[in-house]
């Protein structure tokens, strides 16, 4: 996992135990925490009385990248071991980094593990929307008014499909020539997946 | 032997021999034992020869040995050169057993050294993870929506919510180093009013989408000044302030040509436009680093081929019944046309009247300049003749007075001739120093750029050197992450250190045992040559004694005794040392033959004979038995 250098900075100069005290390190990395997860930007996070005697500029510089440690981390999902390795490389004291692991577990993995919705602002992407369903029905077509026989079997297919909560069906009609086809894509793309997987 | 025996028969239960947990030995195997073993063994190592052997050894005795000879057989179809018959496996040997077994054994196929080659890159290990990850999706089943677990929100119900949308932070500078850089008020602003980075955006996706994005920027930034500066910064040999100055003011003209370029208007109208902006992408091409990242994505499955081929003609096909006009629309798309035709036509006078007038405005620059050189020239002429005239009207100043003033002439040349070498000498004079001041700096700069060089290549060498360590040391370190994991996963039934403990053991006392044997040997020699060069005095001693005494001998009588006494000792001496020749060679037998008798009675020569005899006994019970069916049917 690699940090730029400002990230480095300020993380350095929180493991100091001159610039901050312990106190105030247990205060810092609660209200850094708080202040990524809570759903309303609160400007007055870091205006604890234990912060007060910290330079501001440094207490901003530090709570960035406090703030940026911890969105990396958890994006690479990274176990204990490599967070305390990162932390001891930027000279982080034991206890230091037995604080920050247990403020790191109390708010993010076990909340994680117990309601994975709470993270909801977390989760960026795009996803195509899920298939749940399949209604079809199978028509014959004898006649029409221009050609007197026509006999063709024809398929409507409707998909019922997730996207965020809200379903949609999604129509459509095809010959059987086509309707092999898409299974046979399908069929592919399941293929690959597994390939995929088996590396 | 007994650490053999384990592993052999530790390598026998794992293939899927029967063997009981008492049998710790060869010696206690009995017939039925062996048969299976080396069956099984021949079942895993060539399944196609083990097919037609039976698994356990049958009562009968024709059959038992039917099957010995072809175990036997099999055996030697796979390569064992030691002398195997059915009484191998019959009247079995321990020492024979153990060899048999042991060359199975050896030739049982192994599985488990493949896995530990693979290679350590990082993109394999980022394969691996993307695999496992993929599979333990895989294995989650599907479940309707109403049954669904925390468990499948990533891969069945909604899935992520909100898109990547970045907003521009601004972030606290660092104060460290750069001192009074910035400015009081910028400080103030920083220190008081600046919101901390969580509260900057009040959408939380779009804050924890900015930062990440922010720390990523900064991140590949640093990585492509590393490399530019390592492949091209450094053999411009300027400061880093100075390359980088040098760069920007080069970006800077030439994004200013360009603009200028497809500032001026142009009388093709709106079809330059298109051009220009494809120069544009063209010249923001060429800055982009020489190791650019176009051919990560170019890899695709057969799935992403034949989307691509399938999809393309889509598009075409959806676009063209588009323009199929409606009736009120046509109006309306003709007045449009009939104004664009007229503007197109204005434009196109504009333009040729354009032309003109710069066509007019260079002849005019044209015969500006020719005219102002003119005048310069005239000018020239001008002075010239002014000089001339100057010249003349002092030559007639001076003609009344001529002989003095052609004398003050003469001297006033003369006294500035010698003024001119007084002033070369003095020149010369002061030339030759600076000459040599200017050898010497241009020797002295030509070794800095020498030195230059050489640091340069030293540099590059010790770089080099640094990114071969580092990787090697991460590769190790991956290996040896890799090794212990798969150490935890070993089975741990045989401890292999007491096996290499044992053969280090074994193997230092081989070498002891060596050092000794090379003692004696030296110390047999040396004897050896002791004793010939012994006996080869003692023969001398004894002859001239002999001659000696001898030519005494016939004119003394207690010479001749003394004589027989000298004969008779030495021929006793000699018979002694021929009995102690003897009796040496007689022990060395003796224990030769020690050692046969311990051989031949592990043979059990006794036991197997006893059952050899029985066996005849049963066989020739079953073909009389069998003679006497054939005889009745």
């Amino acid at each position: 996992m690699e940090l730029s250098e400002c990230v480095q900075r300020g993380l350095q100069a929180l493991a100091e135990p001159s610039s901050v005290d312990q106190s105030g390190f247990q205060v810092l990395v609660d209200a850094t925490f708080r202040s990524l997860l809570s759903a309303h930007a609160d400007s007055g996070v870091l205006d604890l009385p234990e912060l007060k005697q910290v330079d501001q500029i440094l207490l901003k510089q530090i709570h960035t990248a406090t703030t940026t440690f911890i969105l990396e981390v958890v994006k690479h999902n990274s176990d204990k071991s490599t967070i305390s390795s990162c932390l001891e490389d930027l000279s982080f004291s034991t206890d230091r980094i037995e604080i920050f692991y247990t403020a790191y577990q109390v708010h993010v993995k076990l909340r994680y593990d117990q309601s994975p919705f709470f993270f909801s602002f977390c989760s960026i992407g795009r996803q195509a929307p899920h298939i749940n369903d399949v209604s079809w029905r199978l028509e014959y077509h004898m006649k029409n008014a221009h050609v007197n026989k026509v006999n063709e079997p024809c398929y409507l297919i409707s998909l019922n499909t997730e996207k965020e909560g809200s379903s949609e069906d999604v129509s459509f009609t095809c010959t059987v020539e086509q309707l092999q086809d898409l299974v046979g894509k399908l069929k592919d793309a399941a293929k690959s997946v597994e390939r995929a997987g088996q590396i | 032997m007994e650490e053999v025996d384990k592993i052999l028969i530790h390598a026998l239960k794992q293939i899927g021999t029967d063997v009981s947990e008492e049998i710790s030995s060869i010696n206690q195997f009995s017939s039925e034992l062996i048969v299976k073993a080396v069956v099984r063994c021949i079942q895993v190592i060539n399944p196609g020869l083990g097919s037609p052997l039976p698994s356990s050894l049958p009562p009968a005795m024709s059959a038992r040995f039917r099957v010995g000879m072809s175990l036997a057989q099999a055996c030697q179809e796979l390569g064992y050169k030691g002398e195997i018959g059915y009484q191998t496996f019959l009247y079995s040997s321990e020492l024979e057993i153990r060899s048999l077994l042991m060359f199975l054994v050896e030739k049982l196929p192994r599985e488990s050294s493949e896995a530990s080659d693979q290679p350590t890159g990082k993109s394999v290990v980022l394969q691996r993870a993307i695999a496992a990850a993929i599979k333990a999706q895989l294995s989650v089943p599907w479940l309707p929506m109403n049954c669904r677990l925390p468990l499948h929100t990533e891969t069945q119900s909604a899935g992520p919510l909100h898109s990547f949308h970045t907003l521009p932070l601004s972030l606290p500078y660092s104060s460290t180093g750069l001192g009074d850089k910035y400015e009081k008020e910028e400080k103030e602003y920083q220190r008081d009013f600046l919101l901390p980075v969580t509260a900057q955006i009040s959408h939380q996706p779009s804050m924890v989408a900015s930062i990440l994005e922010h720390h990523t920027t900064v991140l590949s930034a640093v990585q492509q000044w590393d490399n530019e500066w390592n492949s091209q910064g450094l053999l411009s040999r300027l400061t880093p302030q100075e390359y980088r100055a040098r760069k920007m003011a080069r970006l800077r003209k030439r994004i200013k040509e360009q603009l200028r370029s497809n500032a001026h208007p142009s009388p093709e109208g709106s079809f330059r436009s298109s051009h220009s902006s494809n120069d544009l992408s063209e010249v923001l091409q060429m800055f982009k680093s020489p190791s650019s990242s176009d051919h990560i994505l170019t890899k695709g499955t057969h799935f992403t081929h034949t989307q691509k081929f399938t999809f393309e003609q889509e598009p075409a096909a959806v676009t063209s019944p588009v323009p199929t006009g409606r009736q009120s629309d046509g109006d309306v798309q003709q007045r449009q046309q009939a104004e664009i035709e007229s503007l197109q036509q204005q434009l196109q006078q504009l333009c040729t009247e354009i032309e003109q007038l710069t066509t007019d405005m260079k002849h005019m620059s044209v015969t500006h300049t020719q005219v102002l050189n003119e005048i310069k020239q005239k000018e020239l002429m001008n002075k010239e003749t002014e000089d001339k005239i100057q010249v003349k009207k002092k030559t007639l100043d001076f003609l009344p007075d001529s002989d003095n003033s052609l004398q003050k002439l003469q001297a006033q040349v003369e006294a500035s001739a010698a003024r001119l070498v007084n002033l070369a000498s003095q020149w010369e004079k002061h030339r030759a120093p600076l000459i040599e001041e200017h050898r010497r700096l241009k020797e002295k700069c030509s070794n800095q750029e020498l030195e230059s060089s050489r640091k340069l290549s030293e540099i590059k060498s010790m770089q080099e050197k640094i990114r071969v360590a580092t990787e090697e040391a991460r590769k190790k370190e991956d290996i040896h992450k890799q090794l212990v994991t798969q150490l935890e996963n070993l089975p741990k039934d045989v401890s292999r250190s007491a096996y290499t403990q044992r053969i280090l053991e074994i193997v230092s006392n081989i070498k002891k045992q060596k050092e000794e044997i090379n003692k004696i040997l030296s110390d047999t020699r040396e004897l050896q040559k002791e004793i010939n060069s012994l006996t080869g005095k003692l023969d001398r001693t004894f002859a001239v004694t002999d001659e000696l005494v001898f030519k005494d001998a016939k004119k003394d009588e207690s010479v001749r005794k003394s004589y027989k006494y000298l004969a008779a000792l030495h021929d006793n001496c000699n018979q002694l040392i021929q009995t102690i020749e003897e009796t040496g060679t007689i022990l060395r037998e003796i224990r030769d033959l020690e050692e046969q008798i311990e051989t031949e009675n592990s043979n059990k020569t006794v036991a197997n004979l006893e059952r050899i005899l029985e066996d005849y006994k049963a066989i020739r019970q079953e073909n009389s038995v069998l003679a006497a069916k054939i005889k009745e049917g």
